[in-house]
């Protein structure tokens, strides 16, 4: 029972990761609750991010190398834990970006309207 | 890589949980201000940001138990939790933990112990590199005729035929010679007294071909065997035994027979050369000297190094990278066909063209095809021991598991999943194996060093990674006999069953009981099998030990004397001479005498000697014939009865006319009208003749298992060669406290001369019959160990029956059955049980003795007395089995029983 629902979050969190990474590339250090935030503003309101699934997938990317944390003030003088790129994540992120994107190069052509016909 | 790194991270994460635990606290507190104050900037009341935040979050408690389970390895803290709550109940009942962890390590410890002789003696390899490409050469069809030889015919190969093998390089990249300088060990002089030692002669390249390392030192080379150098290389254990691993060893001088050798190397420690089952304690090159001869044989024209037709030399080969044996052996072939015969000229008969075949060099060679068998079927006996403990362990579990079935129904109750319940359960049973391997394997290493010790191979038996390969096998497959176990009950457990208070309802069912009576029935069978096997195996070594010998046997004390610095005949006759009457008048001895080969210890001289000049026809397994030389007085001395003449007297010395004495089956043989004395027995030539002046009675020679044969004695004085004696001893008192007196007088004698393996005759008559003894006490072993653990086993089940039925049996009692019917209904159950064993057990036992055939010495296999004896251990195991239990049921309380309900 357990094991089915860690595959699904593991999809997930597949995408997840990616989101995270690009997000703290692009944002530089920052808290989870910022993370969480930024995500959903980029997606357009329209990912609704379950704030609770964030911090197991943040400690999963920290226990793989690819993240650090340290614990630091917020704007409004506020103790909070920040997360920041490593080495190994910016190369983890090129490499899941370069994958992505063929993966849906190759999903459009599938979907593009006349391909298979002409 | 990642993946593996976030493990390392996760097994840290469960040895440091707390402080995790609070850093994820404070960050979530972090994380819920953060979206609070977010909230309230965009216009919400504080609670209602509070609320809005916590709701977003998806619940505190749950977002922990996600990052917990992220954070450590929870398989691990579940897995950790089981075997502590196991750890727990298992110490709660010592009693049920102490004879399965017990019977567990008597199972496996056994089996451990016998394997490690199996491995050491059948599987293991030469400590060298690459032991796979060693290979012994052997004679099958025996050395040419006319060939001098030691004894040992399918193993020793001639000069002529080294070389001419060593030379081929395709076959063998090395081919090493080697013999020993004693039959068993030389005498040697590091410091002032005399002492033994174990030593091979060996060829130049011994160390360097078979790749032994060196711990001191270097190994002999080419130029060493060419010069016969005076060098000697010492085996670690010597090393480390006889000098203390002495850093200054290189460059001493150990005197071997009274010869100066220097000490150039000590092995690596393991390697204890490749003689089979003794340790070698140095190695010489191949020596040229009279007095260096292999086997310390006398050197004649015959028998001496470079002589052709001396057919000495053991031969171990290394094949050449990338060949098989059997390519091997084709290639050498037509060399050795060719070497065979230098010296012997051509063979008149086709058949005797003898036969070369390798032999893997694979566990202890020699002893392997003598061991084999019976170890095979020791390993089987022992693996028997092993089921019959596994099944009572089960039936333990079992019947421990019935009584928890209402601690089940409530775990079941509370929540716990079978999935759950079952891993507790198997968590378990994995303690108990665990435990009991452990003491086991602790068990094994003590038993193996009794084994080694009581086999008599002077080989330590080494508990390697084969062995531990082996235990941990047998472990798994009993963890996983006991998973299977507890399964059952774990998947019949319903939470209903839980509210049920009624002893009788939470009975077993019927096929539970069934299954019980079953296993101990088929345990009843192997035990019959065991015991009838330890019977058999007994009583052949009682027929051992009662065989009529044809001697006196008490008050006989024999040893090795060999004249160290004398090499001529004459010199070694005058040698024995003045041994023999200086022992004489030692306090104690009645009378003394010598032998060329030690009576019981297995060897002696084997051939075919004219009769009146006449050489008799007929195969060697008809006319063959023994022979031994022997010294004055040697019928009285060991008291084998004169039938007709005379014993051998001092007068027959090397200038009296030749004088022979056989034996009864020699006289009835060859003289069936009892007309022997007077005729002559010897060579062919008038020369070589010797008059027959007396005929003994039968006595054994080799060992007590030997079939009569026909037999000479010689005065050794007469013989062309003088050889090495034994001195025979006869006191009216205890042979031992001779040995004072004895060693006073040889000192007298020579200050170098030791005593070589001084012992009773009779403990060398028991010598020869080691291993059926080794055999037959270990299989009674076993056999008893069966007994008492099918007898706990069957007493375990009737006893948890009859706490099943109280309340039945008390209801019988209230309706008027006598105590004695009581007895009787639990005595018939044992009965029956037992029963249904013997009939599955008698057969089987008859099948598998059929395999310990070849192991029997006066015993059929289908000895009547052993199977009785069986039979009546088994029904004694299950009286004495159901005592206990049927006198509990017979005094159960009727009113108390009822009141039960």
């Amino acid at each position: 029972m357990g094991d089915k629902a860690n595959d699904k979050k593991d999809v997930w969190q597949g995408t997840l990761a990616l989101m995270v990474l690009k997000t703290l590339q692009a944002m530089g250090p920052l808290h989870g609750y910022g993370i969480a935030r930024r995500i959903e503003q980029t997606s357009g309101d329209l990912l609704a991010v379950n704030y609770g699934t964030l911090y197991p997938a943040l400690l999963k990317l920290e226990q793989e190398g690819y993240i650090r944390s340290e614990w630091g003030f917020s704007d409004n003088n506020r103790k909070a834990k920040y997360y920041k790129l490593t080495r190994a994540g910016r190369k983890q992120l090129n490499k899941e970006e370069r994958e992505w994107e063929e993966t849906t190069a190759i999903l459009a052509r599938f979907l593009a309207p006349g391909e298979g016909r002409s | 890589m990642r993946r593996l790194r976030a493990l390392f991270v996760r097994l840290g994460g469960f040895f440091y949980k707390d402080s995790g635990e609070n850093e994820f606290a404070d960050e979530m507190e972090s994380h819920l201000q953060l979206h609070i104050e977010d909230n309230l900037r965009a216009g919400m009341s504080p609670a209602q940001a509070r609320r809005e935040a916590i709701m977003k979050l998806g619940g505190v408690e749950q977002t922990k138990e996600n990052y917990r389970e992220r954070r450590g390895l929870p398989i691990l803290e579940t897995t950790f939790e089981d075997c502590r709550y196991a750890f727990r109940l298992l110490s709660r009942n010592p009693g049920f933990t102490l004879v399965a962890v017990v019977t567990l390590a008597l199972g496996i410890g056994g089996n451990t112990a016998v394997f490690t002789v199996m491995n050491s003696v059948l599987l293991q390899n030469l400590p060298l590199p690459h032991p796979e490409q060693l290979m012994f050469l052997r004679l099958p069809n025996d050395q040419p005729l006319g060939a001098s030889n030691t004894g040992d015919g399918d193993t020793s190969f001639s000069y002529p035929v080294f070389e001419e093998l060593r030379k081929e390089r395709a076959a063998f990249s090395d081919l090493m010679a080697y013999v020993p300088l004693a039959i068993g060990k030389v005498p040697v002089r590091i410091g002032e007294l005399p002492e033994e030692a174990a030593a091979d002669m060996v060829s130049g390249n011994f160390f360097s071909g078979l790749g032994a390392a060196f711990a001191r030192g270097r190994g002999f080379t080419l130029e060493d065997e060419t010069a016969h150098a005076a060098l000697a290389v010492l085996s670690y254990s010597y090393w480390t035994g006889r000098f203390a691993r002495d850093p200054s060893i290189l460059g001493q001088t150990i005197y071997v027979k009274g010869l100066p050798f220097t000490i150039i190397g000590v092995t690596a420690r393991g390697f204890y050369g490749i003689e089979p089952g003794v340790s070698t304690d140095f190695w010489i090159p191949l020596q040229n000297r009279p007095e260096l001869n292999a086997w310390g044989n006398s050197a004649s024209n015959s028998t001496l190094y470079g002589t052709p037709t001396w057919w000495c030399l053991r031969l171990i080969g290394r094949l050449a990278p990338g060949v098989s044996d059997p390519q091997a052996l084709r290639t050498v072939e037509p060399a050795f066909q060719q070497a065979a015969l230098i010296g012997l000229g051509a063979l008149d008969n086709k058949s005797q063209k003898p036969v070369l075949a390798l032999a893997s060099a694979k566990g202890i060679q020699g002893v392997r095809d003598q061991y084999d068998q019976p170890i095979r079927i020791l390993m089987a006996m022992v693996g028997l021991v092993l089921v019959i403990a596994c099944a009572n362990v089960a039936m333990l579990i079992v019947a421990r598991n019935s009584a928890r079935q209402r601690e089940f129904s409530m775990r079941v109750a509370l929540g716990a999943g079978p999935g759950r319940l079952f891993r507790q359960l198997l968590a378990e049973s994995l303690l108990l194996v665990t435990t009991g391997a452990a003491l086991g394997w602790m068990f094994a290493i003590f038993a193996s060093s009794a084994l080694a010790a009581w086999s008599s191979l002077d080989v330590p038996f080494s508990l390697d990674s084969n062995v531990l390969l082996f235990t941990l096998l047998i472990s798994l497959a009993c963890a996983v006999v006991f998973g299977i176990v507890p399964l059952r009950s774990a998947a019949t457990v319903s939470a209903g069953s839980a509210l049920k208070t009624s002893n009788a309802a939470a009975q077993p069912n019927k096929t539970t009981s069934w299954a019980g009576k079953l296993v101990v029935a088929v345990q009843m069978a192997l035990c019959l099998i065991l015991l009838v096997g330890a019977g058999l195996l007994v009583r052949s070594l009682r027929n051992y030990e009662n065989l009529p010998l044809g001697l006196r046997t008490d008050g006989l004390l024999v040893f090795g004397a060999s004249p160290l610095t004398t090499h001529s005949d004459d010199e070694k006759a005058k040698f024995y001479r003045i041994l023999l009457d200086r022992l004489r008048v030692v306090p104690g001895v009645e009378s003394a005498t010598l032998m060329d080969n030690r009576l019981g210890s297995g060897w002696s001289s084997n051939g075919i000697f004219a009769i009146d000049g006449i050489e008799p026809t007929g195969s060697f397994s008809e006319i063959g014939m023994r022979a031994n030389d022997v010294g004055p007085d040697y019928l009285h001395t060991l008291g084998i009865h004169i039938l007709q003449g005379r014993d051998l007297l001092d007068s027959d010395s090397r200038t009296a006319p030749k004088v022979v004495i056989v034996n009864e089956t020699f006289a009835k043989r060859f003289f069936p009208r009892g007309d022997a004395l007077g005729h002559t027995a010897g060579g062919v030539k008038p020369e070589q003749r010797f008059t027959i002046v007396g005929v003994a009675a039968d006595s054994k020679y080799t060992g007590v298992d030997e079939k009569p044969r026909p037999m000479l004695y010689f005065s050794f004085w007469q013989r062309s060669s003088v050889s090495d004696m034994q001195v025979e001893l006869h006191t009216a008192g205890n042979p031992e406290a001779l040995l004072p007196n004895v060693r006073a007088a040889l000192h007298e004698i020579d200050p170098n001369l030791p005593m070589q393996k001084p012992m009773t005759q009779r403990a060398q008559f028991d010598e020869s019959f080691s291993q059926p003894r080794l055999f037959a006490r270990l299989a009674m072993f076993f056999g008893l160990l069966a007994a008492l653990l099918v007898a706990t086993g069957l007493y375990g089940t009737l006893a948890y029956r009859v706490s099943r039925r109280t309340s039945e049996i008390g209801l019988r009692m209230a309706l008027g059955a006598q105590r004695s019917e009581v007895l009787c209904m639990v005595l018939r159950e044992s009965l029956l049980i037992s029963v249904a064993g013997i009939v599955v057990g008698v057969p089987l036992a008859i099948a598998g003795a059929q395999l310990v055939r070849s192991m029997l010495f006066g015993v059929t296999p289908g000895d009547p007395i052993s199977y009785l004896g069986a039979l009546l251990g088994v029904t004694l195991v299950a009286l004495v089995a159901s005592a206990i239990p049927a006198r509990r049921a017979a005094s159960v309380d009727p009113i108390v029983a009822l009141r039960y309900e």
